[in-house]
């Protein structure tokens, strides 16, 4: 089975886009705002704090770095949220940090500024549950960035693009990861508690999303037979599930549109 | 756990033979405690600084490891069992140690246009900020050639 390219036959199905968190317009960053403020007003497991702990506290941790199903993982993880967010607010998707080029700036401003119209806003910080904190006073995540020059350029993530082997792009592609996790600092800088941060689900989508390009790059990649029948709990998905996104009703282009070819039937 | 390791001299690829690509392969990493950056540096000599900067000629790279922090669970949660069976379906353990491999090409050109042969590898462990952090443990390094 080839990893990638997105279905022919599903391409033009609906699918929502997932956009760059730089580019939303005002009525689509008003939405994700407000689905994730709802998110966070829930306390059961439709709620923001219920998905925030899977990754981490309160345990078990089901989440997985270092190991050989780090992209399918977090790929099923962000598509459970964004159903969640969607709950809230009906075709809101998960935007994506594009690390590679907010060089200036660093945490994009939609996700950096502490209040807006004069409330808090809920991208900027999230509280953290009892049971999630790594000590008794982290009740809310907070943040210690870097120097934004330090983030990763565009030609470094290209580098990575150009692995063939899918395990090799996989663990160069996590440790990227894992410095953007240590570079944002403070809550993010933890397995433990590092997606109760807003920011978390815009770092993982970027992931997610060099991920895609990568395998529009490796058309006729294939991974091991094993490989795509393991399980991603708690997801009710395997490896297999993750591979096409365009099957999860996502894409990552700016539009999709798509007629028949010479084939019929 | 240490903050840094400097490794024996390594060979380095037959600068007779074309090659597209050499990658410096970590095995078995710990990733139990805190996040941190592992700055590479080849060659480098042994009077390299533990501050030393991704400006330095011999810099070769980064590892970063996003650290589990500590243990929250009770006694024994963070104990990585070796004696799984052939019937034990259950995803690894989390701290089950981890691989890291980093893209040297450029590092390797340099020395061997430089004419040198072998090569001792430094890696140096800091946090975020910048400061040493006992946090590296591994068990081989291995500097694989492509051509």
């Amino acid at each position: 089975m080839a990893t990638a390219a997105p279905s022919p036959t599903r391409a033009a199905v609906r699918l929502r886009h997932r956009r760059s968190a730089r580019r939303l317009s005002q009525g689509q960053l008003a939405d994700l705002r407000e689905a994730v403020r709802l998110a966070q007003g829930i306390g059961d497991d439709r709620g923001y704090q219920y998905w925030a702990g899977v990754h981490g506290l309160p345990l078990p941790a089901y989440c997985q770095h270092g190991s050989e199903i780090f992209l399918p993982w977090h790929r099923a993880y962000l598509y459970f949220f964004e159903k969640a967010l969607q709950d809230r607010v009906d075709g809101v998707t998960l935007p994506w940090w594009d690390w590679t080029k907010d060089h200036q700036q660093g945490i994009p401003p939609a996700y950096a500024r502490a209040r807006v119209d004069g409330r808090v806003n809920p991208l900027a910080s999230s509280p953290i549950q009892p049971s999630g904190r790594r000590r008794p006073d982290e009740r809310r995540t907070w943040r210690q960035p870097g120097d934004p020059s330090w983030l990763p350029s565009p030609e470094e993530v290209r580098a990575v693009r150009r692995n063939r082997d899918f395990f090799t792009f996989q663990n160069q592609l996590e440790n990227i990861h894992n410095g953007i996790h240590g570079w944002v600092g403070g809550t993010m800088g933890s397995i433990a508690t590092s997606a109760y941060d807003p920011v978390f689900w815009v770092h993982h989508c970027m992931v997610d999303r060099v991920w895609y390009l990568w395998q529009l790059d490796h058309p006729g990649a294939r991974l091991p037979r094993r490989y795509l029948d393991l399980a991603l709990p708690p997801f009710p998905m395997t490896v297999r599930d993750t591979l096409d996104i365009t099957a999860l009703g996502y894409d990552y282009a700016a539009g999709t549109a798509a007629v028949p070819g010479t084939r019929r039937g | 756990m240490v903050d840094r390791f400097r490794s024996k001299p390594l060979e380095l690829p037959d600068p007779e033979h074309s090659f597209d690509r050499v990658d410096l392969v970590f095995y078995d990493v710990d990733h139990s405690g805190d996040s941190f950056e592992a700055r590479i540096f080849i060659g480098a000599g042994r009077k390299l600084g533990r501050d030393a900067g991704i400006d330095h000629p011999a810099y070769a790279g980064s590892f970063y490891v996003f650290g589990h922090d500590r243990c929250y669970g009770e006694h024994g949660h963070c104990e990585v069992r070796r004696d799984r069976d052939d019937f034990d379906f259950r995803l690894p353990h989390h701290l089950e140690p981890t691989v890291r491999i980093v893209t040297v090409t450029d590092a390797v050109k340099r020395l061997l246009g430089a004419g040198k042969r072998k090569a001792a590898v430094d890696v140096i462990a800091r946090d975020p900020q910048g400061k040493a952090l006992e946090a590296l443990d591994f068990s081989k390094l291995r500097l694989l050639t492509y051509a």
